[in-house]
């Protein structure tokens, strides 16, 4: 091989491996463009799909005509101090709750000190293996409302309430316990319909616009009330924060 | 020519381990926004738990979150610009730290959201922040692997650089 043949294999060899730097460049830079790109799309799309699911539900809502608070809640009692009770039917805290201060409230209720306002959230339709027990049984609680059964409805869903993570009460189920507390086809077809299941997402919107995440959540004329640790107050504690209230 | 001997096979090996890292890292990405895809009010208040954000911002990072992860799964998957990918990854999980880290830090008691709908933890449950955040740097490692090695088996990348 003489020197000037040397020299072109160098020289080629050169431009060959130029040529594959150029070409790493160039596929990086757009494979990156496209990366950014779809990320940039993927998250229009999900603020596409999240606004189009909000007017969605919103066209959908029925506001049940007993409900107060700007339509996100059934009132029980006239008394002059208010409790605010976040709930949520799949929620075993809030039957625990239930349990131990649903006596105390009603007496509270029947003494004319409290006007109870029940906020039936729905944030653990998670936990009903795709049945969105929270929502259908808020749903039918309003229902409830509206024929003027709110309160017993919602205590004999407690009375039974579904194991967290089971597929939770059937509509045929919530429909039955709707007959056992006096409330009857009206009743049955706004189970079957949904009628006010578009409602309860309403609720819970304005329970998390408040800044509570947690149920139960209960509120004594606008201040929050916890128990020991930040955990649900007793009995004792919610009377007592109901006589401070009352002053 | 003791040392490069020795080297020769993990040089061989790194495409395979990158590989398996960014299958993991999609694997990640992917179920974590699958599972929070299908309820996005849901997504929004997992956010809003960490009070960080006011609830209007909360709900559209809520709503936006779940599709980024998919998106970011999918292209770790298919492995297009998979250093930049890995990169976005590594920020996403650091940002996701630096949340549960401020969480902990004020006392707030939540499930972090990683792989649920997230929220307030029931009373009687603790949180379990430095679980999380292990799990979260365990990611992190994965990214970094990837930021450092990013040729990998089966990658579109290697396709496009006309790599066999």
């Amino acid at each position: 091989m003489s020197k000037s043949q040397r020299d072109r294999a160098a020289a080629r060899k050169i431009v060959e491996q130029q040529k594959a730097a150029a070409k790493r460049r160039r596929v990086t830079i757009w494979t990156s463009v496209a990366v950014v790109a779809v990320l940039v799309i993927a998250g229009l799309i999900g603020f596409g799909v999240y606004a189009n699911q909000s007017k969605t539900t919103a066209s959908k809502v029925v506001t049940p005509s007993v409900a107060v608070d700007s339509g996100t809640a059934f009132a029980v009692g006239t008394g002059p101090v208010t409790i605010d009770l976040y709930e949520d039917f799949m929620c075993p805290i809030c039957h625990q709750f239930e349990i131990d201060s649903g006596a105390t409230i009603n007496q509270l209720v029947a003494d004319k000190k409290v006007t109870v306002r029940y906020h039936t959230v729905a944030i653990l339709d998670d936990s009903s293996q795709g049945t969105k027990y929270s929502t259908r049984a808020a749903g039918a609680a309003a229902e409830a409302a509206q024929e003027g059964k709110f309160t017993e409805y919602h205590d004999v869903l407690y009375a039974n309430q579904p194991e967290e993570n089971s597929s939770g009460l059937t509509d045929a189920k919530l429909i039955e316990l709707g007959k056992s507390v006096g409330v009857g086809d009206t009743f049955a077809a706004a189970v079957n319909n949904k009628t006010y299941d578009p409602w309860v997402a309403t609720v819970t919107e304005t329970f998390a616009a408040r800044g509570f995440n947690g149920t139960p959540t209960i509120v004594v004329n606008g201040k929050q009330l916890t128990g020991a640790n930040g955990g649900v107050p007793s009995h004792d504690q919610l009377s007592q924060a109901v006589a401070a209230a009352a002053g | 020519m003791e040392t490069r001997q020795l080297s020769a096979p993990m040089t061989a090996a790194w495409p395979w381990i990158s590989t398996v890292a960014r299958a993991g890292l999609a694997a990640v990405f992917l179920t974590a926004g699958l599972l929070k895809v299908d309820d996005l009010a849901a997504s929004g208040r997992a956010v809003n738990a960490y009070r960080l954000f006011s609830y209007d911002t909360a709900k559209v990072i809520g709503a936006v979150q779940p599709f980024l992860e998919i998106a970011l799964g999918l292209l770790l998957l298919i492995g297009l610009a998979v250093r930049l990918s890995a990169a976005i990854a590594a920020l996403l999980l650091v940002i996701f730290i630096a949340g549960i880290v401020s969480a902990w830090a004020r006392g707030l008691q939540i499930d972090c959201g990683c792989f649920s709908k997230g929220g307030d933890l029931a009373a009687g449950r603790t949180a379990e922040y430095g679980r999380e955040i292990l799990r979260d740097v365990g990611f992190l490692v994965l990214a970094g692997i990837l930021l450092v090695k990013p040729r990998t088996r089966f990658s579109l990348d290697g396709l496009l650089m006309g790599e066999r």
